[in-house]
């Protein structure tokens, strides 16, 4: 997220290629929750991408910031949660706001 | 110095000056053309009823995330590490993601290119938001920005025409913010 420096993707937008890869295998267990992430890019502001994750989600001021907080800081966030479909719906709807998003078998 | 949009009761006000206002209107049909490139690549594929009798065939027919970087960040793979998941989404969301951001795109130069520019109420400026969100993607993914700008600037040498992207992306930062903090408040 823009502003400050030093984040785990200062690199400039990473493309999900580059990222660690689980192991095929764990992918399509049927008892694991699916979930959306949100990866820390460099152009997204701070201010948007919480305004973005109270529209989207309804989440209050302070759970969006939060959440941006941890994209930010962290790298990355866990958004969302639930069936693989609604996390596909939510992935399109983050690329829609221009977030970088996926989903993921927890 | 005015800011460039204003919050009043009949709606939101957009206070660009007339250079300013053909800018971005000038970069939001460059993003049109840019999104166009991507409209056949997203009907699916060629034949419906291969796809309907489950022939439309392996990875090779699906549909491939776009070679260029800017398309590739605005229209990103749904899937990290599964590229048959990837595109078999991208297959089911691309074109609406696409029309999504043309329309997008198409409000904000239409309003701008207006002989009178426009009051916005909060759905068209939600509109206008997204798009300039789109075009600061764009413009940063093409000068490879970086969470450290005052850092690549002092990298360029003085002449690099690079400077007047930064410049211009810089801009853009404070234009979006503007209006963000105004819809935040709302």
């Amino acid at each position: 997220v823009a502003v400050s420096t030093g984040s785990a993707a200062s690199g400039g937008t990473l493309a999900p290629e580059q990222l660690e890869r689980p192991d095929q295998d764990e992918r399509s267990t049927p008892d694991r929750p699916w979930v959306t992430i949100v990866w820390n890019d460099p152009i997204n502001l701070m201010s948007y991408v919480t305004y973005v994750f109270q529209k989207l989600f309804g989440y209050s001021k302070e759970k969006a910031t939060a959440l941006m907080q941890d994209v930010h800081y962290k790298g990355r966030a866990v958004v969302s949660a639930g069936a693989r479909e609604q996390m596909e719906n939510d992935v399109a709807r983050l690329h829609s706001a221009g977030l970088w998003a996926t989903l993921q078998q927890d | 110095v005015s800011a460039p949009f204003r919050r009043t009761a009949g709606g939101i006000v957009v206070r660009l000056r007339p250079a300013e206002a053909a800018l971005i209107a000038k970069l939001a049909d460059q993003l049109l053309d840019l999104l166009d490139e991507r409209a056949p690549a997203a009907a699916g594929p060629a034949d419906p009823l291969d796809a309907m009798v489950g022939l439309a065939g392996p990875a090779a027919e699906m549909p491939q995330p776009p070679p260029d970087p800017v398309l590739s960040r605005l229209l990103p793979d749904g899937y990290a590490d599964d590229a048959a998941a990837s595109a078999e989404l991208r297959r089911l969301t691309e074109s609406d993601l696409v029309s999504g951001k043309r329309a997008a795109a198409r409000a904000l130069r239409d309003g701008l290119g207006a002989e009178k520019l426009p009051l916005l109420d909060e759905e068209q400026a939600q509109l206008w938001l997204g798009a300039l969100n789109d075009l600061r993607l764009a413009l940063g993914t093409r000068l490879e920005v970086t969470e450290d700008i005052p850092g690549q600037l002092r990298r360029l040498e003085h002449n690099d025409p690079r400077r007047a992207g930064f410049t211009l992306y810089e801009w853009l930062i404070e234009v979006q913010a503007t209006l963000i903090d105004i819809l935040d408040r709302n």
